[in-house]
């Protein structure tokens, strides 16, 4: 059991991967501005690293090296695949509000990271949980970050207007560059907070 | 074994194929179901255009089958319906976005002077950008808005123009490329309407 913590103290703490290993900053930066979106699409991210993590493992010892990265991604497309189908036959709403981020899943560096880095070298069970707690860790930073963007940007928190009525909006939050400033922040205090641990 | 020059080329072949065996499975079995939902997405958006309300799905899909008709005027595609004593014709477009193909519906009245009302029915505009075209702010500015030539589009720093007589709508802020494109694609589509129902 004390392997399962460490890994998932390492994935959504230490070795965070989006504000210590800076992976997936993209999609950290295109789709935060939305509570809504960023929690289904960072849920479709954990689904996707944790059962690529799995296959992958299951996998390892019939993979050749050399084809060894291409069939780490198909393994990934194939889920990311699956995500697709589900949200367009079942959530066909939010399948037309994240439009073509759900295909973007494929590109995130962090499942062929942890695919990479964990899967092929350790057995099934641990690579999976290695999956669905780094996307987890990924999951907490874009919804902290999504969270103030909608509050600023829009006066609203999942659609929910919490904002007084004379509560002038910062259209800069809901605009690509607000992104950048909202992760460099968030680096930092976060980067503050270790080092006070460290001492 | 395993770096065998032949078992790599077979293993290739062998795991594609499977995972790809499996994709088809799924996407057949949700095949009906998703073309359901867009057939469904698409009923919705020409009553929203037309501003006809509607419960629930099943409510939409009867209204649709009972009250719209389909018909060709000038080699265009048009739904149409009496509403008020008053005829309504929908067009569904299709034009080019930022990032992709915007379709939607369009509904104009019997004069073509006035827009009654539009919707997306699909659209790959950046989510929370481009994509607010998407939203009720956005759609309702076209409603009833008159249409002697061409609409225009405002970047300002007000919110949505509710005149609708002065053939403007607001763009979206920090996506007024999407919102000009937009534009050219409804004036594009009401030049069309235009040269076909004047045909008749």
């Amino acid at each position: 059991m004390g392997k399962f913590k460490e890994v998932f103290l390492k994935n959504t703490w230490y070795e965070n991967p989006v504000f210590v290993l800076v992976l997936g900053i993209c999609s950290t930066l295109a789709v935060t501005n939305n509570l809504k979106n960023t929690f289904i699409m960072t849920i479709g991210v954990m689904l996707v690293t944790g059962f690529s993590n799995l296959t992958v493992s299951l996998l390892k010892n019939l993979i050749p090296s050399k084809v060894r990265m291409i069939t780490q991604v198909l393994i990934i497309s194939f889920y990311v695949i699956i995500v697709d189908i589900i949200l367009k036959a079942y959530l066909p709403d939010v399948s037309k509000a994240l439009g073509p981020y759900v295909g973007l899943i494929i590109t995130n560096c962090i499942i062929m990271g942890r695919a990479e880095a964990f899967a092929q070298s350790n057995p099934p069970l641990i690579s999976f949980w290695d999956g669905i707690t780094s996307g987890f860790g990924y999951m907490i930073v874009l919804v902290a970050i999504a969270f103030f963007r909608e509050l600023l940007g829009f006066g609203t928190i999942f659609g929910y207007k919490v904002m007084p009525e004379n509560f002038v909006n910062w259209t800069i939050m809901i605009m690509p560059p607000s992104a950048f400033f909202m992760l460099a922040l968030f680096i930092w205090i976060v980067k503050g907070f270790k080092k006070e641990g460290a001492k | 074994m395993k770096e065998n020059k032949i078992y790599t080329i077979i293993f290739t072949f062998v795991i594609s194929f499977l995972f790809v065996l499996i994709l088809s499975i799924i996407n057949s079995m949700t095949y009906d179901k998703i073309l359901e939902n867009q057939n469904f997405s698409k009923i919705r958006a020409i009553l929203n255009s037309m501003g006809i309300e509607y419960k629930d799905e099943k409510d939409a899909i009867k209204i649709f089958n009972s009250k719209i008709d389909q018909i060709e005027i000038g080699g265009l595609k048009f739904y149409t319906t009496t509403l008020n004593g008053e005829k309504i014709y929908s067009y569904i477009f299709s034009g080019s976005g930022l990032w992709g193909t915007i379709t939607g519906v369009i509904s104009v009245n019997e004069s073509i002077d006035r827009i009654v009302g539009i919707d997306i029915i699909s659209q790959n505009e950046t989510p929370g950008l481009g994509g607010r075209i998407e939203e009720d702010w956005f759609k309702q500015q076209f409603k009833g808005e008159l249409v002697k030539d061409k609409i225009k589009i405002k970047v300002s720093g007000a919110s949505s123009d509710f005149n609708k007589e002065n053939s403007s709508v607001d763009a979206i802020t920090g996506a007024t490329l999407t919102s000009r494109f937009f534009i050219n694609i409804i004036n594009d589509s009401l030049e069309k309407i235009r040269n076909a129902l004047r045909s008749e």
